[in-house]
């Protein structure tokens, strides 16, 4: 008897697939789904006084202030395939009275230089603090080159500093990021 | 291209909007199943015994506010713009839901005190998922359009059962007009997840002038869980024969029940109402539950610019990152034991009989006094409700029911809710000697092409069933 059902059973399913049908559609076409998400995202930030400018106990300056910190997603591969541009926002503010330059290289997991930005600070007083900001643009091939960093090393050079030295100098920075995500075979 | 797949699959196959509407089967007498959807239904049955396995097929999937064409259809329009505007358009109370139901054992007969007992087991797994809106548009845009914008994570909302039901239930014509039914449930739980009740806001905020940061990126009122019940340990040995011990009452057990009960208001007139699934599962074992709660504010990195010798190292800023990340946002695994109310289904009907008496010779049914006589046509209309993570869902049924000869027996039905406004379902019955065959399909109107369905719904079915004469 329970054999016997098989019949009607594949019969009735014949049949409801027979009247049933899907049509007027283009499954194709879902590669072609694309999403355009603008991220903002903060970056890094730091607040150095003038006096770190100068080793009191040795007596001598420190002309360059350096420090790195990882940025570990950049290199993912997701962001790889799907960042079409990315654009650096950074705000200096400034109340030492020194021009400063300030590079950001970004290094690769084997610490190769892969990308670098750089400007330069205007200097400011500890009664008039002046504001620089600097944005870079990132995009077409230079994409790889950023993507291809986990690292970033931000190098703040003064060109003098003494133990009268007063003030400091302070960055915020964000970055948006333009992507583009698609299916990928 | 896989999950997109799936999602068309999902919709395409099969099911009801209201993916536990059985709005054709509601008062179909002539099918055993009806006593399961009103157990307080009337019945002419003496016995039935469904073909194991075979006595009823449930399957349905519906998306609501959504259709497979909507998004695939050959239009010639660009499909991102058409997913654009489905992501705006859809509400965080539209859903992607699948429902399945399949008889294992069913049968009854009428004991010598007129009662109709009736009893067996089916398997269930029901799925709801709802759309996550503002999730959806975080990810499809992204934040900078979205500044001071609170992204809702609450929106977050799904379920997933796989279950066994094994009932037993007991019909009785308690006076000629009134008709009464109690089913009693046990609920042995196989795999079990939810997550609702999420609560919780991401919002990207420009930070005040003198603020270290550009922005602030801030979670608030995080109090997201998930809770999950013979999940955990599934990657442990074999899943075939845990599963079958869990079904055979080795899962976390519940109980519940269903009443129901037809009124004969007149000869022609009857009122009928059900309440399905009263009842909840207790999960106590093999439980595993994630929570997270708190208030967070990205502060993001900052250099301390140390002063190093050569080659010494810095400090690990990102790494610090994370980790306060996942202390400020902690997500809490507990293996507590959970209650879950099963979702509750109200069925009510009011029918009106019309044209040639069925039971009896003539105009005049002496051995039926007071009752409400069996007609060859009836109209009505029904109303479904069933509780869901985010309220009731409803829907109302307009049908027309025939017995068009004497083993076949047709009802038509239009069902409106809020999404559908075109759902024309059709089932028969037909019973060769004490044969029982039934079927039910719904949205027929779309069975033309499927992809612009949001949701069809098909039973069937085989008993063995002997009549009252």
């Amino acid at each position: 008897m329970k054999t016997n059902l098989w019949i009607p059973t594949v019969l009735l399913t014949v049949f409801v697939v027979a009247i049933s049908c899907v049509k007027d559609t283009d499954f194709e076409q879902a590669s072609d789904i694309t999403a355009r998400p603008v991220v903002e995202l903060n970056l890094i930030h730091f607040d150095v006084a003038a006096g770190d400018f100068y080793d009191e106990t040795t007596g001598t300056s420190r002309l360059t202030l350096s420090d790195t910190t990882e940025i570990r997603f950049l290199d993912d591969s997701g962001l790889q395939e799907s960042l079409l541009r990315a654009e650096f926002f950074f705000e200096f503010t400034n109340s030492i009275p020194r021009n400063f330059d300030v590079t950001f290289q970004f290094l690769s997991e084997a610490l190769d230089t892969t990308y670098t930005a750089q400007t330069f600070v205007n200097e400011g007083t500890t009664t008039v603090p002046v504001i620089t900001t600097f944005e870079e643009i990132v995009e077409g091939t230079e994409i790889l080159d950023l993507t291809s960093a986990d690292r970033v090393v931000v190098n703040v050079t003064i060109p003098e500093a003494n133990a009268e030295l007063e003030g400091a100098l302070r960055l915020k920075s964000k970055t948006t990021y333009f992507l583009e995500i698609t299916e990928r075979e | 291209m896989k999950h997109v797949l799936f999602l068309v699959m999902a919709i395409s196959l099969s099911g009801t909007l209201y993916s536990q509407n059985k709005q054709i089967l509601y008062g179909f007498e002539e099918i055993p199943q009806s006593l399961l959807v009103n157990p307080g239904g009337k019945t002419q049955l003496q016995k039935h015994f469904g073909i194991p396995l075979f006595s009823q097929i449930h399957i349905n999937a519906g998306a609501s506010g959504i259709s497979t064409y909507d998004i695939f259809g050959a239009t010639g329009e660009d499909i991102t713009a058409k997913v654009d505007a489905k992501i705006f358009e859809m509400q965080d109370t539209d859903f992607f839901s699948v429902t399945q139901q399949l008889e294992i054992l069913n049968f009854g007969w009428r004991t010598q005190s007129d009662f109709y007992l009736s009893g067996g087991i089916y398997q269930e797994f029901d799925f709801i998922f709802y759309y996550p809106r503002d999730l959806a548009i975080l990810g499809w845009e992204g934040n900078r359009d979205y500044l001071d914008y609170e992204f809702d994570l609450g929106q977050l909302s799904t379920t997933g059962d796989l279950l066994t039901v094994y009932h037993f239930g007991v019909n009785k014509e308690l006076t000629k007009k009134l008709t009464v039914g109690l089913r009693a449930k046990v609920y042995s739980s196989m795999l079990s997840y939810r997550s609702v009740n999420n609560k919780g806001v991401f919002v990207t905020s420009i930070a005040e002038d003198d603020d270290e940061n550009v922005y602030e990126h801030r979670l608030e009122g995080i109090d997201m869980s998930v809770e999950t019940s013979g999940i955990a340990d599934l990657d442990e040995g074999p899943i075939g024969g845990k599963l079958l011990g869990r079904a055979l009452f080795g899962g976390n057990l519940g109980v519940g029940v269903d009443v129901g009960a037809t009124y004969d208001i007149t000869d022609r007139l009857s009122l009928s109402a059900s309440a399905l699934d009263i009842g909840a599962i207790f999960h106590t074992k093999n439980t595993e539950n994630y929570t997270a709660q708190g208030d967070y504010t990205l502060d993001g990195i900052e250099l301390l610019f140390p002063p190093l010798s050569a080659g010494g190292d810095t400090f690990p800023y990102y790494d610090d990152l994370e980790d306060e990340i996942l202390e400020e946002v902690a997500v809490d695994t507990t293996t507590t034991s959970y209650t879950q109310m099963r979702p509750v289904k109200v069925n009510g009907g009011l029918q009106y009989r019309f044209g040639r008496i069925l039971a009896g010779t003539g105009v005049c049914d002496c051995r039926n006094m007071g009752r409400g006589s069996e007609r060859e046509q009836a109209i009505g209309l029904q109303f479904f409700s069933m509780a869901r993570p985010k309220g009731w869902q409803m829907a109302g049924t307009f049908y027309y029911y025939r017995r068009i000869f004497d083993f076949l027996t047709a009802k038509a039905t239009y069902t409106y809710d809020a999404y559908e406004t075109s759902n024309v379902g059709v089932g028969v019955s037909t019973t060769f000697k004490k044969f029982n065959f039934y079927l039910a399909l719904d949205n027929l109107l779309r069975y033309g092409n499927l992809a612009k369905a949001k949701s069809v719904s098909l039973q069937f079915g085989f008993n063995i069933k002997v009549d009252t004469e």
